[in-house]
Order: structure tokens, then C-alpha cells, then sequence
């Protein structure tokens, strides 16, 4: 059995979203005004207004009071936020996710009673992971043990408190988070995760980094550095479930983000697609010359095999009977996913910046936009080749001693 | 085969290494990172170049320039790349025009222009052919479509001409003296026959600078709209003869125009290569991942192999055609440098992104400037005009025909 066919739900998720994006979101980020200076602030109304429209809670369950979306339907809806404005959807894809993982899988009932409420009641309340991403470093320690990440936040126990002293210097959505899920170490071996509010105090959010300087932001989203100072936290808010299992929840949260990134893709094929049927050189418009042809075919090939990686690692993750049963294969195809889109709508944007000649390089036309964020994509995080080495572990069957599993 | 480079040529290599080094990367990121179109633009740093000779390096000896030798021009280029390519462009873009006053401009265009040139420190040239609707059809013509091109037209008055129209993206645009611009003065006929070259003072009536463009990479470097309304241009500022088009009109120029415009973009990726396998290597050596340096990492060693791979054979081929210049041998390989140094320059500066991207989420902003300055090869050396342009000079071997390239 083999359907690709999208439910009526499904469709209309894709066309609400779209039609917020063509007629509010793509106005505002694409306005040259905000084109061309280096700063870019978050579209913090726009944010708002998709919240509202229930985008911060699309995974979350509709026990819950989310939509309830699956994986795949999470993966339709990024897509389109993603051609609007990649760091208006990277805090969405990231609290949506977070929400269904922490709110819907890992939290006992008393911590969700306490929780809930205000994340559900509050539109401006998003969600952040703060800790050592599960797979960072994985591929630069190929073959080997994890190595010591001295960059850990610690834990210590005092009676009926964790107090957790550290920093982190990169955490997705910190700038907007009300919540925190913080991965601590609480001894040579032992991880813990704790639900640390944003005002709990110890907790500092630091910065962000800028568009300008001798280091320059290389991420999407709001994030930013973490710092934690005797910041106390109840034990009652560690959540349950061993490292391995945190990391495979997390995974959930990649082909949405994997999705955002073919949104930007897409939104660059289309610019140049539309520009190559009106734009006249050579005596015909430059769609009709072969040399422009194939470059628009390589951006529709591209685009349409990272789709089908995204929908495939989003469905797997839903249905893990369908490895078990041998349909899908067992590699890390959230991995394989991410990695492949990232490459392939970097070429994309190129080509589609080169259609546009000297326009393409301009600061108040969206392609250099496009191009810019399609390398944060293939940058950010882990480099490109360090993320395929964690493929080419899975595919040798290296198992990683249980140790520094976490 | 001798690769020496002789006493001249060292001596104008370390001259612009040790500028570069102590002028030009000191203010590169600086400059580059300041917001607008214009604002980039620094004279001091021009000053400071054309007191040393770089501004002026391509005029002939017997003008009063130091006329220095293609393979000498070469050296500064990617010397003065190696700290800022935007730079070392603003500097190069006039010894286009040097070459081409040289070899096409009358004795009294000379005497009018060039000593101007020669004098005054912020005296920059540039050259007007591209407008909004005529990129590539300037390059390469369509042979079916008499009015694809430049339309910018000029009509005869008296002893002057009178230029409407518009151009964009000029090279030294909003800080240019004097441009070389193209007109249909037949609008009927294809631009090998309609057009003409002239020489537009920027103090020329009915002439002025419009918007200056504001761009992802090359910063530092100007690009701007010329406006001209009722521009009135002596007839004496015709290069060459009227009506045989631009390309005619530089048809003494066997070394300015395309020939030397294609060394020049391959010269400058050259320096900007050398400065990413640079910045590789030293970051390679002292940044640590997994415990062992970057360097001890298959992934990173297979990558700096490939960018010096690519870089030394750059130099190889940049340095052969400066080499044939000078021996006024013309060839394909002009040409076929500067479509392949694109492919180069964009495959460099990715590599060393790759290296330093370990960094996570920031990026140090010299890697991603790199990465930013070599797009704009895509559109101006490596586009797909640029790289079918080519095949004429194969087709008709060692015999060229040179003129059109005016970016």
C-alpha cells in the first residue's frame, strides 16, 4: 500500500497557511525596507497572529487543546510558513513541536495541571529545549566515544531542589520561550531534565547574537545563550523517561524544521519561475533559453525528492511499526532528510539568485535573502558533512556505548 | 617554461601584499559591514592605493603611468583580493579603462583625459552599458532582433550629442569622473552597427547619478544608475567612429575590454582564494572538535586538499594568460579563466564555510564575506552569456573580437 494523497484536513491546513503567508506574512518580510538592512527583527505581530490561528499548538493534542496534527501535517504547514519567513516559522516549528513532545508524551499529569494552563491561555507563550542537541558532536566523534562536553549545565540535588548552575551558549527560542526544558548533568553518568520556567530566578537569557560584528548570528529563529546561576528548581518538575528516549522524541522536531527549509526553497524556484517568464533577453524570455530551463528543472528535482524525504521521515516517526514491519527502512531518515534538504535548497536558492543576474545579488530583492538563509540551513548546528557521518554510523550499525548515549 | 617572475614584477607584487595586508584587511570587514549602498565607500583608502601606483598601474610608461605588464597587473589583483576583492576591483576597474583610452582614445582625448586620471587622486573611471532591460543582449546580441540591447539613444547636434536614457549597476557609478558610455545613435539597426562609444564627464549637463545599488556582496565596491536628460556630450568625446558600435570602437583596444576585464575577475578570485585557504588552515590548526583539531578530521583534511587543489590551479591558469597578454598571444583562455574562476571562487570560499562551520550557531563574518563576494562571480563572469560568449573566440582561434565585456 502506497498513498500520497492528503486528507481534506490536510489541504486545508496547506491553503489557510498559505493564504496567511501570500497576503500577510510575505508583504512584511519581503518589504525592501526590511530587505535590506543586516538586522532583521522577529515579525513579533505576525508571530502573534499565527499563534492565534493555532500554528504554536498544531502537533499539540486536542485533549490538550491543540489541533492535533500529525507529523506529516506539521511538516505541510512549516512548508508554507517557511516561503513566508524562515524565522517566524523556526519558533513556530519549534514550540509546535515541543508542545506535543512535552506537554502530550513527557509530562506527568500534576506537571501538565501545572503547566498547561498558561502556555494554552497565553498566545505569546512559546517553548525551548535547552541542552546538548542528542546528536551534536555525534558525527565529529565518529566511531568513538562521545567526547566530554565541558559545556554542560550542572545539577546538584539539595533536598527537595535541584540547583543548577551553567550556560549554554545556543538555545532555539530562548528570546521568546515562557518555558524551559533544560538537560542538566547530575553526576559523572546521570542526565535529568527540568521544566525550568523563564522567570524562575537563576536563569538568565542572554543576548542575541547580531547580523554584524566579527561573529555573526548563523541561526533562524530567536535563539540565544542561556545562563543558569543557583537557579533552583523542585524536583517534581524533572521529567520521566531516560536520555534515549528524550533524544527520540526530539527527533520529532527535525523534519518540521527540515520544512522550513524547503519552504524557502520553494518560495525561491517560484520567484525565479515567475521572473524567467517575463524577463526578455536574447530574443525570447529567458525561461524558453535551455540554459535558464535546466536550472529551474534542477530547482523543481530538488525540491520535490526533499519533500518526499521530509513527508517520508515525518510518517516514519508516526508509524514505527512500518520499520518493524520492514516497509521503511531503519536508517535515521529525519537525518537523511535534513541533511539532503539543506544541500539541495542551497542549490536552489543559487540557481534561482543566477536566473535574476544582477538582481539576484541585490540587498533590497529577496533572492540574496534566500541564499543567505538556505547556508544557514547547511551551517547551522552541525556542518553539513558532520551530520552525514551520524548517517554513516547508523549505516555500519555502530552502537554508541551506552554511557554517553545521552 | 620558465614561472619566474622578474625584478619589476616582485617588486609590484610586494608593494600591493604589503598594502593589502596593512591598508586594505584592516578596513575590510569594517567597511563591508556598514549598511547602505554608498556608505561602504572610503576615498582615504583610494588615496592612499593611488599614491602607491594602483590606481594608475595600467597606464602606459610613455603617458606617465607605471605601466606595468599584464603578469605585474595580475600579481596586484589578486595581492590586493587577498585583503579586500571589493577593493581591490575599485582599484582595478580603471586600468580597464587606462587600457582601453590607451589603445582606442585620440591624441586629444589623451591629453584631455588621461593627464586628469593621472593627476587627481580621486579620479575613477567607469563604464555605462547595462541597462534595465539590456544585460546579456549587450554580451551577445540576439543575431533575429535588431532592437534587443542597450537603448539609451543619442542624437546629433551641431558639434554635440544629445544622450536620453538611463543605465544600471555602473561600475564607480556614484564616485566616477568620467564614463565610457554606450548609445544607439541608430536605434533601427543592431548595436555592432547603431551604437557608439562616448566619453561622459560627470560634469557633463543634463547628467547625474540616480540610485546607487545596495548588494550582498562587493560592498565596498560602487555600482550605481547613470541618468542622462538631454545630456549634451561633445562630438571630440567619441571614442572611435560613430555608428560602428562599441565594439568597433575599442577596435584598437587588443588588450583593454573583455580581454582584460576576464583576466581581471579571474585574478581577483584568485586572491580571494588564497585568502580562504588561509583562513582554513589557520582555523584547522587551532579550533579542536571531538578532541582531536580539526585538521586530524578526514572531513576537514579532504576539504583544504581541494582548496588549495583548485586554488594553485587558478593561479596556474590566471597567471598563463597574463603571461600570454603580454606576449599579445589572445586566446579562448581569457575567457575561459574567468568562467572557470567563478566555479572556483564558489567552491573555495563554500569549503572554507564548511570548515568553519563547526562553529554552530554563529558564523566568523570573514567566511560568510568571502562566501557573499564570490556570488557575484555567478552574474558577472560565470553566467551562462559569459560562458557561451566563449565559444566565439574558440570557433575563430587565436583571433578575437574584443570590446563588448563592459562590467
Amino acid at each position: 500500500m502506497y498513498d500520497l494523497s492528503l486528507t481534506p484536513e490536510q489541504l486545508e491546513f496547506r491553503d489557510t497557511v498559505r493564504d496567511f503567508v501570500e497576503s500577510e506574512v510575505k508583504p512584511a518580510a519581503l518589504n525592501p525596507k526590511r530587505l535590506e538592512p543586516f538586522e532583521k527583527p522577529l515579525l513579533a505581530g505576525l508571530l502573534d497572529k499565527a499563534a492565534q490561528m493555532g500554528l504554536r499548538s498544531l502537533a499539540l493534542s486536542e485533549e490538550a487543546g491543540g489541533a492535533g496534527a500529525d507529523g506529516l501535517t506539521a511538516c505541510i504547514v512549516m512548508e508554507e510558513l517557511g516561503a513566508g519567513d524562515v524565522d517566524l516559522a523556526a519558533v513556530l516549528a519549534q514550540t509546535a513541536t515541543l508542545a506535543h513532545v512535552l506537554f502530550d508524551r513527557l509530562m506527568t499529569p500534576e506537571q501538565r495541571k501545572r503547566f498547561l494552563p498558561e502556555f494554552i491561555r497565553n498566545d505569546g507563550n512559546h517553548l525551548a529545549f535547552a541542552g546538548r542537541d542528542p546528536g551534536a558532536g555525534a558525527g565529529w566523534s565518529y566511531h568513538r566515544p562521545l567526547a566530554e562536553s565541558a559545556a554542560d549545565v550542572q545539577a546538584v540535588k539539595q533536598g527537595k531542589e535541584w540547583v543548577v548552575n551553567g550556560a549554554l551558549a545556543f538555545v532555539p527560542n530562548a528570546t521568546v520561550a515562557k518555558l524551559f526544558a533544560v538537560q542538566v548533568r547530575t553526576g559523572a553518568q546521570g542526565f535529568a531534565t527540568l521544566l525550568v520556567p523563564r522567570n524562575t530566578p537563576g536563569l538568565t537569557v542572554r543576548e542575541p547574537l547580531r547580523a554584524i560584528g566579527e561573529v555573526i548570528r548563523w541561526h533562524h529563529g530567536a535563539g540565544a545563550g542561556v545562563a543558569f546561576k543557583d537557579c533552583r528548581v523542585p524536583a517534581d518538575q524533572a521529567l520521566g523517561g531516560s536520555a534515549a528516549a528524550l533524544a527520540a522524541e526530539l527527533a520529532r522536531g527535525v523534519p518540521p524544521l527540515a520544512a522550513v527549509n524547503l519552504g524557502l526553497g520553494r518560495a525561491a524556484f517560484e520567484a525565479a519561475v515567475e521572473y524567467a517568464k517575463l524577463r526578455r533577453q536574447g530574443g525570447r524570455n529567458i525561461i524558453e533559453h535551455q540554459a535558464i530551463g535546466t536550472k529551474l528543472a534542477d530547482c523543481a528535482i530538488r525540491l520535490e525528492l526533499a519533500r518526499n524525504a521530509i513527508w517520508k521521515a515525518a510518517w516514519t516517526l508516526d508509524h514505527p511499526e512500518a520499520v518493524a514491519g520492514r516497509s521503511v527502512s531503519d536508517l535515521p531518515l529525519h537525518t537523511v532528510a535534513r541533511v539532503y534538504t539543506a544541500q539541495a535548497v542551497n542549490e536552489v536558492a543559487l540557481l534561482a539568485a543566477e536566473c535574476f543576474g544582477a538582481m539576484g545579488v541585490m540587498r533590497d530583492m529577496p533572492l540574496q535573502k534566500y541564499v543567505h538563509d538556505s547556508m544557514v540551513f547547511v551551517h547551522s548546528e552541525e556542518t553539513d558533512g558532520a551530520a552525514k557521518l551520524a548517517v554513516a554510523e547508523a549505516l555500519a550499525g555502530f552502537r554508541r556505548p551506552a554511557a554517553d548515549a545521552a | 617554461m620558465d614561472f619566474s617572475l622578474n625584478e619589476e614584477q616582485r617588486h609590484w607584487q610586494a608593494e600591493a601584499r604589503k598594502f593589502s595586508e596593512e591598508e586594505l584587511r584592516p578596513h575590510s570587514l569594517e567597511r563591508d559591514q556598514i549598511e547602505g549602498g554608498f556608505e561602504p565607500w572610503d576615498w582615504e583608502i583610494i588615496e592612499k592605493g593611488s599614491k602607491l601606483g594602483f590606481r594608475t598601474l595600467a597606464v602606459p610608461k610613455e603617458w606617465g603611468g607605471p605601466g606595468a605588464d599584464f603578469v605585474s597587473q595580475a600579481l596586484v589583483m589578486a595581492e590586493l583580493a587577498r585583503g579586500d576583492s571589493a577593493m581591490s576591483k575599485a582599484f582595478s576597474q580603471n586600468w580597464k579603462w587606462s587600457h582601453l583610452i590607451a589603445s582606442a582614445c585620440t591624441h586629444d582625448q589623451k591629453e584631455r583625459f588621461l593627464k586628469h586620471f593621472l593627476a587627481d587622486h580621486r579620479y575613477v573611471m567607469g563604464r555605462g552599458i547595462t541597462e534595465p532591460n539590456a544585460g546579456s543582449d549587450n554580451r551577445m546580441p540576439p543575431e533575429d532582433d535588431p532592437k534587443a540591447g542597450y537603448r539609451l539613444r543619442a542624437v546629433r547636434d551641431g558639434d554635440h550629442w544629445i544622450l536620453n536614457g538611463e543605465k544600471c549597476f555602473i561600475a564607480n557609478g556614484s564616485v566616477g569622473s568620467l564614463f565610457f558610455v554606450d548609445a544607439r545613435t541608430n536605434p533601427d539597426v543592431n548595436i555592432r552597427s547603431g551604437g557608439t562609444l562616448f566619453m561622459v564627464p560627470k560634469t557633463t549637463p543634463g547628467f547625474r547619478i540616480g540610485k546607487v545599488f545596495n548588494k550582498r556582496g562587493w560592498r565596498f565596491y560602487q555600482n550605481a544608475e547613470l541618468i542622462f536628460e538631454n545630456a549634451r556630450v561633445p562630438h571630440a568625446n567619441v571614442v572611435g567612429d560613430v555608428g560602428t558600435g562599441s565594439v568597433k570602437a575599442g577596435k584598437g583596444d587588443t588588450t583593454g575590454g573583455d580581454i582584460f576585464g576576464d583576466l581581471e575577475l579571474a585574478a581577483n578570485a584568485l586572491g580571494v582564494c588564497d585568502d580562504a585557504c588561509q583562513m582554513a588552515m589557520a582555523y584547522a590548526s587551532t579550533h579542536k572538535r571531538a578532541g582531536r583539531y580539526l585538521m586530524e578530521h578526514q572531513l576537514v583534511q579532504l576539504r583544504i586538499n581541494e582548496m588549495h587543489a583548485l586554488t594553485e590551479a587558478l593561479r596556474s591558469y590566471v597567471m598563463r594568460v597574463a603571461w600570454q597578454h603580454d606576449r599579445k598571444e589572445h586566446s579562448a583562455n581569457a575567457g575561459l579563466v574567468m568562467n572557470w574562476s567563478t566555479d572556483v571562487i564558489q567552491r573555495v570560499t563554500r569549503l572554507n564555510m564548511e570548515i568553519h562551520g563547526a562553529e554552530g550557531c554563529m558564523m566568523i563574518a570573514r567566511v560568510d564575506k568571502l562566501v557573499r563576494d564570490a556570488m557575484v562571480w555567478t552574474h558577472l563572469a560565470g553566467d551562462t552569456v559569459q560562458r557561451v560568449k566563449v565559444l566565439r573566440r574558440l570557433g575563430k582561434g587565436a583571433r578575437i573580437a574584443a570590446g563588448a565585456n563592459a562590467d
